[in-house]
């Protein structure tokens, strides 16, 4: 899940990390403060250069580009939220981040002197880079704070990667980006901008979490809102390689759906229903192979999917796995038929077409 | 990893009367599994099928050795029983869990690192070998014993090839599937080095996924210690590209991870690579 600025601000603030000073806009209210950088908050990199950030004066400016932010398509994304910050007296901009390395399985930090919009400009082996554990973070403050060149921060610094770590293992977050990192003019280290990725999976522990996650629902994604074939299959593996197939025939796949492990006859419903909204669709591909999923919750998703949905195009059933048959004996006394194989299906649908 | 680990005989299951857990010992066992016990907190003395249930797994190990433990604990119990695992010195552990918290897999690694155990998974659909063990939920009536070891990311493609294989009357000697996590306990190198060791394999089949640079780092491992045939197939030509969120993850991974990117260079490794799955079981010489 990826927080937005003033959602992932919020959480650094309680982790004892500096954040500039700042309050949510409110069309109806008059700022609380004046000047302030206006920024909206989108789940997405490159808001400054569409317009997306605008430092204000006076009360005019400030409801002028109030009004003109929240109405601006970024990258797709309107703004549903403004934040507005105190100015910063800049010294110097700094990058600092904390991720998972998938190959070392562990948390590295990443750092570099010259931090900002063009940070992908350094080269990449230019980076301080150093794997944290909960026993070297005081070492790991240290070393940054003389790659920055910064000895009297030392000690600040070290709070700063102690206060970072335990935000980032408190909250589960996989990213932890502060982009740029400001000295200011006082001589002091505050977060500019925060990008931060929290793990979907450890939400079962987190019932504190209530973030607007614009960027969320990765299982359904449109690929060709023109296109004639939907499909829907289980596991990212299978709804990829069913989507590669139908492209490779030479067909339009309209999405991509992967219903999930132990997926039932509600969830798929809803996946029919969601299916039916775009125009072109002429066949359904239902490519299932069941290992903890269960054939037969599907055969009673389609069965339900039959009567409940009007004018829905032809289906194209591949089930294979797990209770297949008594998903063929409930499909059977309903007349459907199924294919054995996903190539079967694409050829029954390219047949059709050209029938 | 050691071809005995995955054939030895004394197999429990952490998490037997859940509801996948329950189905799947079930499944194990008819197809001829070793399974002679399971766990499950506070439900010792109870039977699922004919297997006895326990408390932990050091309360087994009073009655039986064990070799290998299959998981199907819910995820925010899995780290408890991997680690369990691990502590009890079991030699395989497959974790068959989907939706592990990744801060709780860094952990589990650090305790794999100090251990003697292997993990395969998690968000995985375990080992089969057909006619021997099954460790996990891959359907084994859809296989075929034979030569061919077949390694694969994604559950579901696992299924999918394998099939493909037993249609065309091509068997299989190893299914492993070491799942589609970020982190994950076993990878495609150690898959590729028992396929390449073991003489009973002749060919090797690979299914990758978008994402991560694992495919990249077996397609160099293959290039330079493989000499059985691979034939590969990574999935998401067609998929979205994601929204990266910040520069960090461009920074460290500067490699393309894209299908695409990773089908060209098994390649150029010598690979034969396919651009779906169909291809991939039809270009397999009988």
């Amino acid at each position: 899940m990826k927080l937005l600025e003033y959602e992932a601000k919020h959480l650094l603030a309680s982790a004892n990390i500096q954040t500039p000073r700042s309050f949510i806009v409110d069309v109806n209210s008059l700022p609380s403060f004046l000047p302030v950088v206006l920024k909206s908050q989108v789940p997405i990199g490159g808001r400054g250069k569409a317009g997306g950030i605008a430092v204000v004066y006076t009360s005019e400016e400030y409801t002028l580009n109030t009004s003109r932010i929240l109405s601006l398509d970024i990258k797709g994304f309107t703004p549903k939220q403004l934040l507005a910050e105190e100015l910063i007296n800049i010294e110097r901009e700094l990058y600092l981040s904390l991720l998972i390395d998938r190959r070392s399985a562990s948390i590295i930090l990443m750092a570099h002197t010259n931090g900002g919009v063009e940070i992908e400009e350094n080269h990449v082996d230019d980076f301080l880079r150093c794997s944290l554990t909960d026993k070297n973070l005081l070492a790991a403050g240290e070393q940054l704070a003389e790659y920055f060149d910064l000895p009297e921060k030392s000690f600040v610094l070290q709070d700063l990667v102690k206060n970072l770590y335990a935000c980032m293992i408190k909250n589960d977050a996989t990213l932890l980006e502060i982009n740029p990192l400001i000295l200011t003019k006082d001589g002091e280290i505050v977060a500019g901008d925060c990008k931060m990725e929290l793990d979907d999976a450890a939400a079962f522990r987190h019932p504190e979490w209530n973030f607007e996650d614009e960027a969320a629902e990765v299982n359904f994604v449109t690929l060709d809102n023109q296109g004639t074939v939907a499909t829907i299959a289980n596991g990212a593996g299978l709804a990829m390689a069913t989507v590669d197939a139908v492209a490779d025939a030479g067909l339009v796949p309209a999405n991509f759906l992967d219903i999930g492990g132990g997926a039932n006859e509600s969830s798929v419903l809803a996946a029919f229903k969601r299916i039916m909204e775009y125009p072109n669709i002429d066949a359904i591909i239902i490519n299932i192979f069941a290992g903890i999923t269960r054939c037969d919750e599907i055969a009673k998703a389609i069965i339900a999917a039959r009567t409940q949905i009007n004018a829905l195009p032809p289906l194209y059933i591949r089930l294979a796995g797990t209770n297949f048959e008594q998903a063929v004996e409930l499909l059977t006394a309903e007349q459907i038929t199924t294919l054995s194989t996903l190539e079967s299906c694409i050829e029954a649908v390219k047949t059709k077409g050209k029938s | 990893m050691k071809s005995s680990l995955l054939t030895a005989q004394n197999v429990i299951i952490q998490g037997i009367t859940g509801a996948h857990g329950a189905f799947h010992a079930q499944a194990m066992k008819n197809s001829g599994t070793g399974i002679v016990a399971g766990t499950s907190p506070n439900k010792a003395g109870q039977f699922i099928d004919t297997i006895p249930v326990y408390n932990s797994i050091k309360d087994i190990q009073k009655d039986f050795t064990v070799d290998i433990s299959v998981i199907f604990v819910p995820p925010a119990f899995a780290k408890s029983a991997i680690i369990e695992a691990i502590s009890a010195k079991i030699p395989l552990i497959v974790c068959i869990t989907e939706g592990i918290p990744i801060h709780d897999m860094l952990q589990i690694k650090q305790h794999l690192e100090k251990g003697s155990s292997t993990l395969i998974g998690p968000n995985c659909p375990g080992v089969l070998i057909p006619g021997n063990n099954k460790l996990g939920i891959i359907p084994a009536h859809l296989s075929l014993p034979g030569s061919v070891g077949l390694v694969s990311r994604s559950g579901t493609l696992t299924y999918e090839a394998m099939d493909g294989l037993t249609r065309r009357n091509i068997g299989q000697r190893y299914i492993v599937g070491i799942g589609g996590d970020r982190i994950p306990g076993t990878s495609f190198i150690d898959t590729l080095a028992l396929f390449e060791s073991d003489p009973t394999v002749e060919q090797i089949v690979m299914i990758g996924e978008i994402g991560g640079t694992s495919e990249i780092e077996a397609a160099d491992y293959i290039h330079q210690h493989v000499t059985k045939p691979v034939y590969a197939y990574v999935t998401g030509h067609h998929a979205p590209e994601g929204v990266q969120l910040g520069h960090a993850g461009a920074i460290l991974g500067s490699a393309d991870e894209s299908a695409v990117a990773k089908t060209q260079y098994l390649a150029q490794c010598n690979v034969h690579t396919a651009n779906s799955i169909t291809q991939l079981v039809k270009m397999i010489p009988a």
